[in-house]
């Protein structure tokens, strides 16, 4: 079956292997032009051929005859003027004339119609019904049709005389009706009609699926539909014999084909249901036996079975879908479904309102004509803007406003009229301020329920951005990770993942379940795997990625980028700048720092330069190098101390351990080289030692360092912390840690650091 | 006959104290020549030509890295196969400095701020072929071999193990020279990548002839073996290094 295939490769597409995607392009109307939004690859591009353009061409100019064709025969419909309504009684009376013969008759009530030859039409106040679609009884709609072919003669016939109750007859000759006998009402229904056979003739010409050929269904169906409301509209009285014949099961056969047409939608869209063939096959069968038994007489009661099985339709429809959404939580399934409810509780309560209704006299005549007009032109319009959902959040958010304001327009319209003692103008006027009312409260409902609200608020997501920026230009390798994180604290998906899949900028695709976002350059060394991320089922499924939604995603990646690229030039600066001053402290300070120390007069005196020397050169390698890895610190602290300590003569026992390999911070690493500088220095001055111990150790993030010597030092908290003693302790707290000296067994002096949480401070 | 020493260095206390350093390590009869600058020392050098050098050549030449009109890294790139123990003086211990300068041939290094006693201590040291190695220079020294710098990939030794950002002041930018894959004399043995391990981590040359098992001179011969792997390995791209480096 041919959807088989369509569903494989469409879920080929979303699982990424890259080939598979431009081949198989998601595809249905329904899907509301993934690729086609925008993604317009070539190989899409050059499908639309020069024989398609045609072909729409073709097909536009059969739906402009046909237009111009009906308005052609409504133009030259015999037509007299005036205009009718029924009364409190339930009889025709003149309400207006345009005629200056029929002038003198207004508020008359008319009994009967006169043809050429002299046959008398009884007049029924259905003969003012313009269509046999919504009268509700068979036997009245027989009836019905009965007059409406009579009065159609007569008209026809050249001469008619209209007899009223109180006696009067007048003779008038119907006259063609012209263009301007055809009210507003009617050309705008054309237009729509054209709207929708346009949209259900171009979908599946675009892509050939069997979703876009259910779509087109509908489309035409509905097409045809409003045009037929169009031409009843036009006529008042007596709708010619081909018309009224057609009228009734052309309507039925429409209204039973879109339903079978949604409930099969509703199988294959957004993804398809196990037994889908089997269900649309069902739906159809039963359409079509219910056309049939019908057309050969054999069922009653045709409004009825025609109003039911659509409801039934409809609710099973919305039931697939609720299906389907458990299945694979797409978005598309949920929007379809309330678009599904709302189709659904105006359609019943259109139904129950003609049903109410029915037999009121005081009803005015033309609710049934009125409301299925509403009804049908609001169904017209959620065709037209479904293709269109995933182009842009407004489009929705319009959308929404529309649903819902025809809903609960139409419901209260609708009882309203039924109300007995309501008449018509104020019962629309009140209608739709009440709807409107309503849905000003209820707004941020809807809008949530049907597209999904609560983006990130723009506060939150700078701060993001930002703050990634800066872990991304510590951590370059991590950006598609960060940037994942960034996307999903702004979509809320049900899941992200990489993707090798290249794309030059953010798409949606799968219907606006998906969207796939290219990775920006952020200067990381290696070539990177993935190329894209792929988000799917934006707020956990409940709400439609849309064409809006990547261009905003493709701003925020160019933000992104851009706030790497700066920081990273800020960072290059500042380097350059420590690189210049470390070099001057170096050659110029350090120069003269040599030829003092070589021209000093004590021991002592250069000992002094010489330390200051090398805190010199520590501060400037902390100002030129960024970050040392804790083992090469560690193997130039003991290749420097060993230095030292064996031109002092005295033994060093070094122990260096660690869990992690962590990167120093310039911070630490010149604080813990001091430290251990000053330490050892201390010792070789002072203790008089032979063996020196030091331990380093990282474990948990604590480190404890223990210098020990077996040298003459005692009671420490007696010594006076002069220049040296007292830097390591400030460097200790600098660091946010403790330092004690103690005396140990038999003799010499231990010295303990310990820092608890050593990467606390790491951004000193 | 009197050993000839060259001594340049711009500094006139640091020359003095040097030489003062240079007599004190050698007990034989010295002609110590001491130059301010490049020019001056390439005029006391004399001409050189490929293989044998003046008739009677330097036998030590100090070096400073920092000079008024040069880098000594270019000197010591000219002297490539002059027959003398090239050492380079310097305030820099840092191996983005000291590096390039082995990498030109230098035989050792001697760190300007270390005491008299130190130095001349070194000094002799080096000049019995013990030459010092810390362990920034071994961890440079690894991955220039591992990264078989001998070869293609030219300057992947300084630029791989470091972003330029991370390394240090004048960073040691070189560029692929485009030779063959390495030959034998120009890879380390494993005996000599395991010494470098055991380098980098701060281990002394005591500690690691106890930890190999060896005695402390053959761990010495290693030391020198690398050195002269180094220097052929990058002799041809030390002598851009210098030329780069003196343009900075």
């Amino acid at each position: 079956m041919a959807q088989e295939g369509i569903e494989v490769g469409r879920r080929g597409a979303l699982n990424a292997p890259a080939p598979a995607a431009s081949a198989n392009p998601p595809d249905s109307v329904l899907d509301a032009g993934p690729g086609v939004a925008h993604g317009r690859l070539p190989v899409r591009r050059s499908r639309w051929g020069q024989g398609k353009s045609s072909l729409l061409a073709l097909f536009v100019l059969i739906g402009v005859a046909s237009i111009v064709l009906m308005l052609h025969a409504l133009t030259e419909s015999p037509h007299i003027g005036g205009r009718w309504h029924i009364d409190a009684q339930g009889h025709i009376e003149l309400a207006a004339a345009s005629d200056p013969l029929l002038r003198p008759h207004v508020g008359q009530a008319l009994s009967g119609v006169l043809g050429a030859d002299d046959r008398l039409t009884p007049i029924d106040p259905l003969a003012l019904q313009r269509t046999p679609r919504w009268v509700l009884h068979d036997d009245e709609r027989e009836r019905q049709l009965a007059s409406q072919a009579a009065l159609a003669a007569a008209f026809a016939s050249g001469t008619v005389r209209l007899i009223f109750s109180n006696g009067d007859t007048v003779e008038l000759r119907p006259a063609a009706r012209g263009l301007s006998g055809i009210p507003i009402a009617v050309w705008l229904l054309c237009a729509l009609a054209l709207a929708v056979w346009t949209l259900a003739a171009f979908e599946p010409l675009r892509h050939a699926t069997a979703r876009n050929a259910i779509y087109a269904v509908m489309g035409v169906c509905q097409s045809v539909n409003l045009l037929l409301i169009a031409a009843e509209t036009a006529l008042e009285f007596g709708l010619p014999a081909p018309f009224a014949r057609w009228s009734m099961p052309l309507h039925m056969a429409f209204d039973l084909f879109t339903a079978a047409a949604m409930l099969h939608a509703s199988c294959v869209h957004p993804r398809r249901l196990p037994g889908a063939g089997w269900i649309a096959l069902a739906g159809w069968s039963v359409v079509l036996a219910l056309l049939l038994a019908w057309n050969l007489g054999l069922l009653p009661n045709a409004w009825w079975l025609t109003q039911g099985t659509v409801i039934a339709l409809l609710a099973i429809g919305i039931g697939l879908l609720s299906w389907s959404y458990r299945i694979e939580p797409h978005p598309f399934a949920i929007v379809l479904r309330q678009f599904g409810i709302v189709t659904f509780s105006t359609w019943s309560l259109l139904t129950l309102a003609m049903a109410a209704a029915d037999g009121l006299r005081s009803v005015p005549h033309n609710i049934a004509d009125t409301g299925a007009m509403v009804w049908y032109v609001y169904f017209a319009a959620l065709l037209l803007l479904v293709p269109f959902l995933v182009r842009s959040q407004n489009v929705l958010h319009e959308f929404a406003l529309l649903a819902a304001v025809g809903t609960v327009a139409i419901s209260l319209y609708l009882l309203f009229v039924a109300v007995p003692g309501l008449a018509q103008l104020p019962a629309l006027t009140l209608s739709l301020f009440v709807s409107l009312g309503v849905y000003s409260a209820a707004r941020q409902w809807i809008l949530s329920q049907l597209t999904g609200g609560n983006l990130l608020s723009t506060e939150r997501m700078f701060e993001q951005l930002y703050r990634i920026a800066r872990e991304v230009e510590a951590r370059p390798e991590r950006s598609a990770v960060l940037l994942s994180q960034l996307l999903g604290e702004l979509f809320d998906p049900l899941e992200t993942k990489a993707d090798e899949l290249r794309t030059r900028r953010s798409r949606v695709a799968g219907d606006g379940s998906s969207m796939l976002v290219p990775l920006p350059e952020l200067g990381s060394a290696e070539t990177p795997l993935t190329h894209s991320i792929l988000l799917r089922f934006a707020q956990r499924g409940r709400r439609l990625f849309t064409i809006e939604d990547a261009r905003l995603t493709d701003r925020v990646v160019e933000q992104l980028r851009r706030a790497v690229h700066y920081d990273r030039a800020v960072e290059q600066g500042r380097h350059e700048e420590r690189l210049r001053l470390a070099q001057d402290l170096h050659d110029d300070i350090g120069a003269r720092l040599l030829t003092l120390m070589y021209k000093a007069q004590s021991p002592e005196m250069e000992d002094y330069v010489r330390h200051t020397l090398q805190d010199l050169k520590t501060l400037t390698r902390g100002l030129a190098a960024s970050n040392h890895r804790l083992s090469h610190a560690a193997g130039e602290w003991k290749a420097d101390l060993a230095h030292r300590l064996a031109a002092a003569h005295v033994e060093l026992s070094w122990q260096c351990e660690f869990d992690v390999d962590i990167q120093l911070t310039v911070v630490h690493w010149s604080a813990l080289t001091r430290i251990l500088r000053e330490l050892v220095s201390n010792a070789i001055a002072h203790s008089q030692a032979q063996t020196l111990e030091i331990d380093f150790k990282l474990v948990d993030d604590r480190l404890e360092l223990t210098i020990t010597d077996d040298g003459t030092g005692h009671d420490p908290r007696a010594w006076s912390h002069g220049l040296g003693l007292g830097g390591v302790r400030k460097r200790v707290k600098q660091l946010g840690g403790e330092v004690e000296w103690r005396e140990v067994q038999p003799h010499g002096i231990s010295c303990r650091v310990v820092i608890r949480e050593l990467s606390a401070r790491w951004q000193l | 006959m009197a050993v000839k020493v060259l001594i340049v260095e711009d500094n006139p206390v640091a020359r003095s104290f040097l030489t003062r350093v240079v007599k004190e390590s050698f007990s034989d009869t010295l002609l110590i020549s001491e130059a301010g600058d490049l020019e001056s020392a390439r005029r006391q050098i004399g001409p050189i030509r490929n293989g044998d050098a003046a008739v009677d050549p330097f036998k030590l030449i100090l070096v400073d890295l920092e000079l008024p009109d040069g880098n000594g890294m270019e000197l010591l790139a000219e002297l490539g196969q002059y027959p003398a123990t090239k050492i380079v003086t310097t305030l820099y211990s840092d191996d983005d400095h000291l590096f390039p300068a082995l990498q030109c041939g230098a035989d050792g290094y001697l760190l300007k701020e270390d005491r008299f006693e130190v130095l001349v201590e070194e000094l002799q040291k080096i000049v019995r072929g013990q030459p010092p190695l810390s362990p920034a220079i071994a961890r440079r020294l690894l991955t220039h071999f591992r990264s078989g710098t001998g070869g293609v990939g030219g300057g992947g030794g300084a630029a791989a193990e470091a972003p330029p950002i991370a390394s240090g002041f004048q960073s040691s930018r070189s560029m692929p020279l485009g030779r063959g894959a390495p030959l034998d004399h120009e890879r380390l043995t494993p005996r000599e990548s395991e010494v470098l391990t055991y380098l980098s981590k701060g281990f002394t040359i005591k500690e690691i002839a106890s930890l190999m098992g060896i005695k402390w001179f053959t761990v010495n011969d290693h030391i020198k073996s690398i050195y002269k792997k180094l220097n052929v390995s990058s002799r041809a791209e030390a002598a851009v290094l210098a030329s780069k480096q003196g343009l900075v």
